[in-house]
């Protein structure tokens, strides 16, 4: 019996958590993933109005966590753009704990890093996550780092102000010099130890050393120059228009999503720079100072976040390890590899054409509508993501001393099953789409062609030969063993046959039934007569039998 | 050259049904070390398929011209062939990549905008052209090959 005492009511916040903690954790009737992020509409009273208004929501969750951390953010979007975002995801295990931790980190303000291989998915990630808070289409603001990246890029600069072509063409030159540039970050040191000057004292120093230099170089001391923000100010003080354009205010701006690229890759100055963006309490600075500009300072908006990410230091050929005083400085995650189980999954998504809108129409060059047939794209993802799995192993062996990388993507699985729709190699015996060799021809084109290494194009060759033809490459399909070409086959016969010829070939099937039915009634009525006929057997037996 | 493979290269290119996102890929033609076909006859062959603008990024030339010159054929809703001879600088890097992952450039403080944003056109592509020794030891980028879908191997 229910002892009243222990009976506790659930409080309305309570149910509430456990309602969205359910949807974050819904699934489909076959085990599929369906939540993971939930939208809601809220209504508020505004402070200042009193009037009652809608606001809109994200719960972002990981849905394969028993008890997932779940994050509330404010979104722009609405529930239909929601719902298309979260279809363009596919639910891997992975893809929502870089999710989660965007939606933790950015709740926070703390600047977040990810080090992962490419085939995570962590640039089209930080879109979808951009996307989710502003609505569809709305991208984060990129910045790549490579070897030459110049921290001018990344904080701010000066630029001449220029006329003539021939004008324009002098001063780039000298502006790319090593000299031009050591000498203009010098001005701004010397500017920064200048701490007595106001800081409109300090830009008149700035323009009369940038006249001086320019004078040294042999171009015009009376150019103009004209000041320029680089990403990381313009994104603390970016404002989001309603027409969906961005404009600048350093001051007021409300701040928006600074994605840093591979900053694996960034020299030191780089990072130095970077490390500016550190504030309290492991949280991002709230202004910067930017001596190239006097001193003035930039304030980061409310809104303005940033997610550094990069590859492994073993898909680099110098193994560049995240700079220490940048992993101290930010929420530091380390991803592996996409686990068999998600490649596989990612690669029935792509095959069975999950992931948009099929086409309404057989598109030019399409000789067997493949969208519509699922069970023959789960046969085609396995061997393809078979093949993706190999070729991305003999990849890490193959390129050890080489500068140039292949880390393979899912894009390259997407861009095979994409292509496979309408451009197709017709059997020349049967009429119909020759599987096995439209296969080949797409894997060279987006696989194997990149390769330099001519043995190991081959070998891939030979392999995926093999895994289409060879006995190795055999599975049980309906109880024997078969080859995927003689599999592909089977599939595109039984897709392909017109409606007559399926009718047909049912009439045929029901005749030869019905042949062998009445054969059986045959083989039994005489058995019943030898049986009869058999003076052996008792007159009771007979009887029976007749009966 | 085969044509066919050029042919099949182009339409892959060109492929309007997709579920991967950006829809639209970069391709990139090698020419491997042992081919002499010229430049010139590879460009005339594409341009029998496609409107395309041929821009060479070398010594003479800067980033930022590049970009508005790739800026400028896009405007034009034409393809771009781009041949490359230097190793590719930060700013056009950035945009290439940009331009893989969004199909569109994002340029800061341009023509007057404070984030300016170049779509690529529907009727648009960029193919790189470079040579696979080039590719091999001048390009410092090690992912260079990330940026492109469909590659022309020419041997």
């Amino acid at each position: 019996m229910l002892n009243p005492e222990t009976i506790r009511f659930k409080s309305p916040e309570e149910l509430k958590e456990e309602e969205i903690e359910r949807k974050i954790k819904e699934r489909g009737p076959e085990g599929e993933i369906l939540g993971g992020i939930v939208f809601e509409e809220e209504k508020v009273i505004d402070p200042e109005t009193k009037e009652e208004k809608i606001k809109r929501y994200i719960y972002i969750g990981n849905p394969y966590e028993e008890r997932p951390i779940i994050t509330k953010l404010e979104t722009d979007a609405n529930q239909e753009e929601i719902e298309a975002i979260k279809r363009e995801i596919i639910p891997m295990k992975e893809s929502f704990e870089i999710l989660e931790a965007m939606a933790r980190t950015y709740k926070h303000r703390q600047p977040l890093l990810i080090e992962g291989p490419t085939a995570i998915g962590k640039t089209y990630l930080a879109e979808k996550f951009t996307e989710l808070r502003y609505g569809k289409g709305v991208k984060p603001l990129d910045f790549y780092c490579s070897g030459q990246t110049d921290v001018s890029e990344l904080m701010a600069k000066w630029v001449p102000k220029v006329e003539t072509e021939e004008e324009k063409k002098k001063w780039n030159e000298f502006l790319e010099s090593v000299e031009a540039k050591e000498k203009i970050s010098q001005i701004a040191k010397e500017v920064e130890q200048e701490e007595k000057l106001s800081q409109e004292q300090k830009l008149a120093l700035i323009h009369k050393k940038l006249q001086e230099l320019a004078k040294s170089a042999g171009l015009s001391e009376k150019t103009q120059w004209r000041f320029q923000y680089g990403a990381v100010p313009k994104a603390m003080g970016l404002i989001k228009n309603p027409d969906g354009s961005f404009s600048f205010d350093e001051q007021k701006g409300m701040g928006f999503t600074l994605h840093i690229e591979e900053v694996g890759l960034a020299e030191p100055q780089v990072i130095d720079a970077l490390l500016k963006l550190r504030g309290k309490r492991g949280q991002l600075a709230e202004e910067i100072q930017l001596w190239e500009n006097g001193g003035r300072k930039v304030k980061a908006g409310p809104k303005f976040w940033v997610f550094f990410s990069t590859n492994p230091p073993e898909e680099y050929l110098a193994r560049n390890e995240v700079d220490p005083a940048l992993a101290r400085g930010v929420v530091f995650k380390r991803m592996g590899e996409l686990s068999e189980e998600s490649l596989r999954l990612a690669a029935d998504y792509y095959f069975t054409y999950k992931l948009s809108e099929k086409p309404k129409e057989k598109p030019e060059g399409c000789i067997l509508d493949i969208y519509n047939h699922p069970e023959i794209g789960r046969e085609i993802s396995k061997v393809v993501s078979a093949f993706h799995n190999d070729l991305s192993k003999e990849l890490k062996k193959k390129e050890k001393d080489r500068t140039q990388r292949i880390p393979l993507t899912l894009d390259d699985m997407a861009r095979v099953a994409d292509a496979l729709i309408d451009t197709q190699i017709r059997n020349k015996e049967t009429g119909w789409l020759d599987l096995t060799e439209t296969l080949k021809k797409l894997i060279r084109f987006y696989y194997l062609d990149r390769l330099a290494d001519e043995d190991l194009k081959m070998t891939m060759e030979n392999n995926l030969n093999e895994l289409l033809e060879g006995d190795t490459g055999k599975i049980e399909f309906e109880g024997k063993l078969l080859t995927r070409k003689e599999i592909f086959d089977i599939l595109v016969e039984r897709a392909s046959i017109t409606e007559e010829e399926k009718q047909r070939r049912e009439e045929e099937k029901k005749k030869a039934k019905e042949r062998e039915l009445k054969q059986a009634q045959f083989n039994a009525e005489d058995a019943v007569n030898s049986l009869l006929k058999n003076p052996k057997i008792p007159e009771s037996v007979k009887k029976l039998l007749q009966e | 050259m085969d044509k066919n493979e050029l042919n099949t290269f182009i339409h892959l290119l060109q492929k309007v049904f997709t579920q991967k996102q950006p829809p639209f890929d970069l391709g990139l033609i090698v020419r491997e070390s042992k081919n002499k076909i010229e430049v010139k006859e590879i460009f005339e062959e594409i341009k029998k398929f496609v409107d395309i603008e041929r821009i060479v990024y070398d010594e003479k030339i800067f980033d930022e011209d590049v970009i508005d010159k790739i800026v400028d054929t896009f405007s034009k809703n034409r393809w771009v062939f781009l041949e490359i001879k230097k190793d590719v600088g930060s700013p056009l890097l950035n945009q290439l990549k940009h331009l893989a992952n969004y199909n569109s450039f994002q340029l800061i403080d341009y023509q007057g905008k404070d984030i300016f944003e170049v779509k690529m056109p529907e009727n648009s592509r960029l193919i790189v052209f470079a040579e696979r020794d080039f590719i091999e030891n001048k390009i410092t980028y090690p992912h260079f090959y990330r940026l492109f879908g469909p590659t022309l191997s020419l041997k």
